[in-house]
């Protein structure tokens, strides 16, 4: 029943009117990768790890925001969530189900990014490109944490969807700029800290701090990975605890 | 006969809005109708036996479990919401046999299990168009194939017969009539009183999240005996006719109206048992004799009022 769920929401998330767009902006960083060269034109690593932390990685959270929304908001907005529900399926089996599933397109989504991104910089050579295991590995461990954290905003918030674009933008992009230990507070010091990127010139103020480096984040990858696990591990089970305790009807209904 | 459902003072609030109201009542099998205005909480009580609300106070059993997000419960029950929304992008038939698979048929069952509730629903030879192109009967009947696909003891149906033609609404009450044959307990939810007294005499009746009655509508008539009964009399002759009516003694007023007249009793079956002998006995004529208050709408008004 997992299995069919999981590819009963991923045969929805990946309908062609949804995911398209999705693929045009992972693709776009080619061109972009390419017209960011000509501009900077630093070394391959720096430019390669500007460009995927500026971009990519804001591409997981900002599809990771749009995809958790589909999970449980959308059906009860859609009024759809009553056919979900009234199934002999035990809730958390469902929600688990179609997290993962959303997790799964931000990650393809976003390893189609990386491809683009690394093609941009260092053509077809992709064993030439020292971050791209890294990211991959950031991609999908990011795709986890973030599609968790935006589930359980769904679940809890009316209209989250703001709450999550919020975060996604503003909190990630500012937090890890800021001095003191505020940077703990963002999923994104810890992606940064597993793709191992490199620091760049600081002389590029605008784009180090876009590059979320403006700040004191001190996380190597070893502290990164556990506390992301942790993290995914434990909003995973509290969402799946909260959608099997709490009402969920269609949107108008719920007064 | 053992209930399928059961509801015990059972009430559910809305922070301040009251939804249901310390309601008691017991679901078996046959048709049901759950009748009452738009707000009256008909929702509200299909919601907290499907599972999807909680009670406030009180319990609410199906099969003897409690309802709320319990998967042995919907192995029970099949549910036809009300609202007209699906995933407009499939075809019925991946609609429902999707929705078999998450019933728990393996594929080759779902398959054939919704090749069957299509026939059964009169879709089998529409469903491989877009739902998005359906028509509101179309739609209805896809809802009622989806209820029934894991063989409920029980389908609760919320509005059922919304939206549909005259001639959709028989259809659809003759597969609800084949579908109580087969002893399903259905649950109909309406506020259509005159469909519902078509399809069931069963009923419980809900008014501002109370219930306000329940049972046979019969036996719920004879309770309301001290409201007069109206029957209308066609004659040619009005007039003629009240000079010979206004004497009997359950004849509490006759009124000559355009099309002939109108009279109020409290003793209606005495009244018709009466009238063949006043007609020949007088030399009377009558063109048509009709009561508006020998149906559901005037039961529901008198205990409403009451």
């Amino acid at each position: 029943m997992p299995l069919f769920l999981y590819t009963l929401a991923l045969r929805d998330f990946l309908r062609p009117r949804r995911i398209v767009v999705w693929i045009l902006v992972a693709l776009s960083l080619l061109a972009l990768g390419l017209v960011w060269r000509s501009v900077y034109a630093g070394s391959p690593r720096e430019d390669y790890a500007s460009l995927s932390s500026i971009f990519v990685f804001r591409l997981i959270a900002l599809s990771s925001a749009i995809f958790a929304t589909a999970i449980v908001t959308q059906e009860v907005e859609q009024k759809t969530i009553v056919y979900l529900l009234t199934r002999p399926i035990p809730r958390w089996q469902l929600l688990a189900s179609r997290m993962l599933a959303a997790a799964t397109v931000v990650f393809g989504v976003t390893v189609l990014a990386i491809l683009a991104t690394s093609i941009a910089i260092y053509g077809f050579r992709f064993g030439s490109n020292p971050l791209l295991v890294n990211d991959l590995k950031a991609a999908a461990v990011g795709s986890l944490a973030y599609v968790s954290l935006f589930t359980m905003f769904t679940l809890v918030i009316n209209r989250a969807m703001v709450v999550c674009l919020i975060y996604a933008f503003l909190w990630e992009v500012g937090i890890p700029n800021f001095s003191g230990d505020l940077f703990y507070t963002s999923i994104f010091s810890y992606l940064q800290a597993i793709a191992e990127h490199p620091a760049l010139p600081t002389q590029q103020m605008l784009v180090s701090a876009l590059a979320g480096q403006g700040g004191d984040a001190a996380l190597v990858a070893g502290t990164a990975w556990p506390v992301l696990l942790i993290l995914i591990g434990s909003l995973t089970g509290l969402a799946m605890w909260w959608f099997t305790h709490f009402e969920y009807v269609p949107r108008e209904d719920a007064e | 006969m053992k209930p399928i459902v059961e509801l015990r003072n059972a009430s559910r609030w809305y922070g301040q809005v009251m939804g249901l109201n310390d309601v008691t009542c017991q679901i078996g099998p046959g048709i049901t109708a759950l009748l009452g205005q738009n707000g009256a909480g008909k929702s509200t009580m299909m919601r907290l036996i499907t599972g999807q609300l909680r009670t406030t106070t009180g319990e609410v059993l199906v099969g003897g479990m409690q309802p709320f997000a319990n998967p042995e419960v919907y192995k029970l029950l099949g549910y036809c919401p009300e609202i007209d929304n699906f995933y407009e992008y499939m075809t019925g038939r991946q609609f429902v046999q999707n929705l078999a698979r998450l019933a728990g048929l393996s594929p080759e069952r779902a398959k054939s299990r919704t090749q069957e509730v299509l026939e059964i629903v009169g879709m089998a030879d529409r469903c491989d168009r877009k739902i998005a192109g359906y028509s509101k009967g179309m739609r209805q009947r896809i809802k009622l194939a989806q209820a029934m696909l894991h063989d409920p003891q029980i389908i609760l149906l919320d509005e059922p017969l919304n939206g549909l033609d005259p001639v959709g609404r028989r259809d659809y009450m003759d597969l609800l009539g084949y579908l109580a044959d087969q002893g399903k307990g259905i649950v109909v939810s309406s506020h259509i009183l005159f469909e519902v007294e078509q399809l069931t005499r069963s009923i419980l009746l809900l008014h501002r999240g109370r219930l306000l009655a329940t049972g046979d509508i019969r036996v719920i008539r004879e309770l309301i005996d001290k409201h007069p009964h109206r029957i209308r009399i066609e004659t040619p002759d009005p007039r003629a006719f009240a000079q010979n009516l206004v004497g009997l003694p359950y004849v509490l007023s006759v009124e000559v109206t355009a099309e002939g007249l109108e009279l109020r009793t409290r003793e209606p079956g005495m009244f018709y048992d009466a009238l063949p002998a006043l007609i020949v006995d007088h030399g009377l004529r009558i063109d048509g004799l009709w009561s508006p208050d020998n149906n559901l709408e005037s039961v529901f008004r008198y205990l409403v009022e009451a």
